[in-house]
This record gives structure tokens, sequence and C-alpha cells, in this order.
């Protein structure tokens, strides 16, 4: 899985989308992910254990739900890759 | 495993779906006649009785948990899911190691609550270690009937010799020989598949 930052955020972009059943392309890395169609607590945690699944990284419950956007939680996962690497 | 689980509670949880499963492993604590793991012994019954099958990716086991470990009404205690998945994992790097592991850490993360009375799957897979090294690491999941994930999982083992973990487990002398005897032989096994 590539770790670099561009591609993070299109991996993201891409769980984020199959999770909450929106189309990819209606997705910012700036949208904020709880003013999505559909997005609830519940939905949004499993974006963040796909991604967790994905990059092999355990993040932060603190940093977790601290996130608002696509461009924050891929800010979270190089964080996290940083510190395994 | 060859002893029946006669003496569990009328809530003791189920094993499921055995019969339409792969091969079954041969846990090498299954030479201990009256060993009691909480997580995986037929023989105690305040246990869950878990009972693996091979997957194409690692380990699995199917259960279905009653109301004696229920949580808030209707829903399973979660640290009842930490024995279902930290039980996956380790018996998974057993059976492919024949080494004792011995839990470090595990972590866990609920996505939905996991109903009581309900049918599940815990699945585990082996991280990305350096085969030999001393610690191992092993992912889980468990999954719903329709496949959708309610807990994931991430734990990291110490990899023990039997003659060291001997210390530290409570074992006569003769149950000590049949172990040492299943572990060697499941780590034989083990090397044989991948030469093969």
């Amino acid at each position: 899985m590539s770790t670099e930052p561009d591609d993070i955020v299109a991996r993201i972009t891409e769980i984020v989308a199959a999770e909450l059943g929106v189309p990819a392309e209606g997705l910012a890395p700036e949208t904020d992910l709880r003013g999505i169609e559909g997005a609830d607590s519940v939905r949004l945690l499993r974006v963040v254990a796909k991604v967790e699944q994905v990059w092999d990284v355990e993040l932060d419950d603190a940093d977790v739900f601290g996130v608002s956007s696509v461009a924050d939680l891929s800010a979270v996962v190089a964080s996290a890759l940083q510190v395994k690497a | 495993m060859t002893a029946p689980h006669t003496s569990a509670p009328l809530d003791a949880p189920t094993p499921m779906g055995v019969s339409a499963a792969p091969a079954a492993p041969e846990l090498p604590w299954a030479v201990l006649e009256d060993y009691r793991c909480f997580g995986c012994s037929p023989h105690n019954p305040h246990g869950i009785a878990l009972a693996f099958t091979e997957h194409p990716e690692g380990l699995q086991t199917s259960f279905k948990l009653g109301r004696s470990y229920e949580s808030y009404p209707g829903v399973v205690h979660g640290g009842l899911l930490g024995v279902v998945c930290d039980e996956t994992m380790g018996n998974l790097i057993v059976v492919r190691t024949g080494l004792v592991a011995f839990t470090v850490s595990l972590r866990l993360r609920y996505l939905s609550p996991v109903g009581v009375g309900t049918a599940y799957t815990c699945v585990a897979r082996l991280g990305s270690d350096d085969p030999g090294g001393p610690l191992t690491t092993a992912t889980a999941e468990i999954l719903d009937a329709d496949g959708t994930t309610a807990v994931t999982a991430t734990a990291t083992y110490r990899n023990v010799p039997f003659g060291t973990a001997r210390e530290r487990i409570a074992l006569s002398a003769t149950e000590a020989g049949r172990l040492d005897q299943a572990l060697t032989a499941t780590a034989g096994s083990q090397t044989a598949q991948e030469m093969a």
C-alpha cells in the first residue's frame, strides 16, 4: 500500500465513498465527513477501521475522533506511518 | 478434540458451522484430557468452547453467545469479544509455529454491537513479521452473517518455546511431556507443509 500523501488521500477517498455509499467524485480532501449524506458515527468508525486494516496501523482514538475531513484523516495516517517506520 | 461438551450450561455458546467448514486443525492442547482454557476447552462448563477451522487467510471460529455473556440487554459483553479474538489469533500462531504464544498486548475497535443469540464468525490473520522473531502480530475481525465487520482486533504475542513456557504453566511431568510432543509435531507438520 502506497504511503505517498496524495495516494493516501486518494485511497481514503475511495474508502469513505464505499463505506458511506456516495460517489468518490463528489468528495474533496476538505469535505466535512460528518456532513456527507448518510454519515453517522458508526459508519465513520467503519471508515477508520478499514483505514487501519489497509495500512496496518493503529490510530489513536483522540486523533480519530478529532478529524473532520479526508485530509485530516490522511494526515493522521501519514503520522502513524511515520511512527511505524 | 474428542471429548463432547456435555457439561455446558444451557446458555453456553454454540460453535457454528463446523460441518460446512474446511479442515479443523488439531490443537496441541487436545492431548490434555482436562485442560480448562476458558476460550477453547470443551471441558470447561463456564467457558465458551470455541472450535476452530482453517480459513484461506488464517483461522476462523463461528460462535453464538447467549445471555450469560451479556452486557447491555441483548448485547454481548465486549470483554468476551476480546476473548474470542485473542483465542483465534493465539491459536492461529500455535498451529502455524508449534510455539506457545503469550499475549503481550491486545487492542479492539468496536464498530457495532454484537447481539446475544446471534451467529458471528471471527477470522484471524498473521501479521507481516519476520519469521523466527521474538514477537508475532496478528489481526482479527468479527463478522456478522452478512459479512459486515462488527469488531476489529490487533494483538502482539511473544513466541515462547515450550521448554521456557513450561515454567509458567501448571502441568504434571506426564502432561508436560505429552504437550511438548504435540507442539513439536505441530511445528514439524507446519514445516513439512511449507516445504511441500
